[in-house]
């Protein structure tokens, strides 16, 4: 059972406050979607729309295409884990999962062969007789979603169900999550404000800032892409950086003048690039240290970052604004180094003012 | 929690002693009154009368009980004590955790101002519509009547309060978690809700049964037949004109039988009656 969810021109308001403002987007049957951005942007509004939690002002959403904005949430065949988790702090494990099944009047012997098979699919069958406050974080976290699987919903929603663990179990529940998803053939939607998590576990991406998508699609889309300047900014890390450029022409291609008075040929067509204020963005990978090639420009290095397997240089240019620029891991490079950079023009990405993109190959949307 | 326990066992330290020590004597002087009555009502009339000191040697006696057990209303007194108090309390319950849940969950019009006129509530004295209430229940021949009895306690804002606060402080999303598991309104409030508010309901429970036991105002007002007594008012009404001198024991046993129900009570719902007070988060 999956389901495929359309999502039509949403709109949501808190008296004058507008949340959500005319959001339209496609959630294919088996996808594991991830709506990604800041605290506070309305990701957890939209979930809570899906799942029948928030009245929606405007607009329609649909299953399979069957119109569910009016079903009360139980009809809407979808389970949700909450970044609390819930559970129902009197039942035990086995009577949290079963709750929901019971209240559908399933025979007996039918919701414990779910029980029994969820609780073995995420080990926790030794904590069956147990109570919520009688388990750890991670325990819990699985409860939640086994308390989900035994529904099995035409869709999953997640609202930041790792945000409450620490970080190693969080990268490690990452994991099995992205396991159980090859397990449980259903549509999956994820709301996180971390873009690691959105990138490691999405099929594809809705950015969101400010009312609205950003931007739709694929991990390596959305990080190579970026539909605008806020999704350049919010996903990779570390940030893209962003200098402020004049262009030019050359055959076509844009070619950016640097703060310093260096020209960087981009592969990107000056024809359609608009408005005034361009910068130019380009990623830490893109900018390494001039061995023997020609160097685009020099700075001072002012903090290093060992990561272990590279090193991350936070560079000032003469004219003031930092660069940060890939080394390896076993970097020899000291702060107070003057270091020459090599910026390379081929991976590169342009915005105006208004925080439009421009890649290679083309035009970006936006 | 009982890491500190533990630890206390394993050494205690100087400054623990001390407070040991000191929580000790200041119960021996709580008990010693408590001590006091109870073997003042194990002592025969009389010998009280010429020897208070007797009181600290035999012969002690179980006659002032066989008494009190001798007033043939009393098992009726006790019984019209039990169905007031009971029954108050078991109706506060179930009115406080509805309007509780209610006040913490629904919305409706008018809302904030009805939960201050609850509020308000909280600060009249029973003295000042004793009156009227008295008239109003003339009236309507409630008087010497259980219900007459009951019902006064049962305009309680401070239980309408306490439930409030405590279903708002129970999570909203797990009445979310139970929506999207396919739990009717009541259900949620019948499975979900309300066995988290078990702590609440036997402090709410201990406190309105234990005022109403021991009530003595309404009860002497309202109920004035001899069999619509209650236990306070029936014994108070055996109580002979010099009591005081000629009939302490009797008197002490009196005390003593009257409070010991409550002093069952306190038995079983000690936990609940420790936390209640102390104020400490349950859950
Ligand atoms: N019940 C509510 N009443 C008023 N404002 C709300 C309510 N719920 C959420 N909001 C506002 O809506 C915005 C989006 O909230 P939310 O969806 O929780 O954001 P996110 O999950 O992306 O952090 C926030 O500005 C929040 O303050
Ligand atoms: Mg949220």
């Amino acid at each position: 059972m999956t389901a495929h969810i359309e999502i039509q021109n949403v709109s949501k308001r808190y008296g004058s406050l507008t949340v959500l403002d005319g959001l339209s987007l496609t959630i294919n049957a088996n996808e594991f979607m991830v709506f990604l951005g800041p605290s506070g942007c309305g990701k957890s509004t939209l979930l809570r729309m899906i799942a029948g939690l928030e009245s929606v002002d405007d607009g329609t959403i649909s299953i399979n295409g069957e119109r569910i904005d009016n079903l009360p949430p139980g009809q809407r065949d979808i389970a949700m884990v909450f970044q609390s988790y819930a559970l129902y702090p009197h039942m035990t494990v086995a009577d949290n999962m079963a709750f929901g099944l019971r209240n559908i009047g399933l025979p007996a012997e039918v919701i414990s062969a779910r029980v029994a098979e969820a609780a073995r699919m995420l080990e926790i069958g030794h904590l069956l007789e147990r109570k919520p406050g009688q388990l750890s974080g991670g325990q819990r976290q699985r409860v939640a979603i086994g308390r989900a699987i035994v529904k099995e919903p035409k869709a999953f929603l997640f609202d930041e169900p790792l945000s409450n663990l620490d970080a190693a179990l969080r990268v490690r529940t990452r994991v099995e999550l992205a396991q159980l998803r090859n397990r449980v053939r259903s549509t999956m939607i994820f709301v996180t404000h971390d873009q690691i998590e959105a990138m490691t576990l999405a099929d594809r991406i809705v950015v969101m800032n400010n009312r609205k998508i950003e931007q739709i699609g694929t991990p390596m889309e959305i990080y190579s892409r970026p539909a605008s300047r806020f999704v350049a900014t919010f996903v990779g890390s570390p940030t893209m950086n962003f200098l402020p450029v004049g262009l030019s022409g050359e055959n076509g291609f844009a070619r950016a003048k640097l703060p310093d008075g260096t020209d960087l040929q981009t592969a990107i067509r000056l024809e359609g690039i608009n408005g005034s204020g361009h910068s130019l963005g380009i990623r830490a990978e893109a900018v390494k240290l001039a061995n023997g090639t020609a160097a685009t420009t020099t700075g001072k290095v002012e903090v290093i970052e060992r990561l272990g397997d590279r090193t991350l240089l936070y560079t000032r240019l003469k004219e003031g604004s930092v660069v940060i620029a890939e080394d390896v891991g076993n970097s020899r490079i000291a702060i107070g180094d003057q270091v020459a950079l090599a910026l390379d023009g081929a991976r590169t990405h342009l915005f105006n003012a208004e925080g439009r993109a421009w890649h290679n190959e083309g035009v970006g949307h936006g | 929690m009982s890491s500190m326990s533990s630890g206390r066992i394993v050494g205690r330290s100087t400054g623990d002693r001390i407070i040991l020590v000191l929580v000790i004597a200041l119960a021996l002087i709580m008990m010693a009154p408590i001590a006091w009555i109870i073997a003042l009502s194990l002592k025969d009339n009389k010998e009280l009368m010429t020897d208070m000191n007797s009181v600290f040697h035999a012969p002690y006696t179980i006659n002032n009980y066989v008494n009190i057990l001798a007033t043939s209303s009393v098992f009726r007194w006790i019984l019209n004590s039990v169905i007031v108090s009971g029954g108050l309390t078991i109706m506060t319950l179930v009115l406080s955790s509805l309007a509780g849940y209610g006040f913490a969950r629904l919305s409706f019009p008018f809302r904030n101002t009805l939960f201050v006129i609850v509020l308000l509530g909280l600060a009249v004295p029973e003295q000042a519509v004793l009156i009227a209430r008295h008239q109003l229940f003339s009236w309507l021949k409630f008087h010497n009547t259980y219900h007459g009895l009951i019902l006064p306690g049962l305009a309680a804002p401070f239980g309408v309060f306490l439930m409030t606060q405590y279903f708002r402080a129970i999570p909203k999303e797990l009445d979310e978690a139970a929506l999207l598991d396919n739990a009717s309104r009541f259900k949620i409030f019948w499975k979900v809700l309300l066995p988290l508010t078990i702590p609440a309901q036997a402090t709410l429970g201990i406190f309105t049964f234990l005022s109403s036991w021991n009530d003595y105002f309404w009860p002497l007002i309202s109920g004035t037949k001899k069999e619509m007594y209650t236990l306070t008012i029936g014994i108070a009404s055996t109580q002979t004109n010099f009591a005081q001198s000629e009939g302490l024991g009797f008197l002490m046993s009196q005390a003593v039988f009257a409070g010991a129900p409550i002093l069952i009570l306190y038995l079983f719902f000690q936990k609940y009656i420790v936390t209640a007070v102390s104020g400490a988060a349950v859950r």
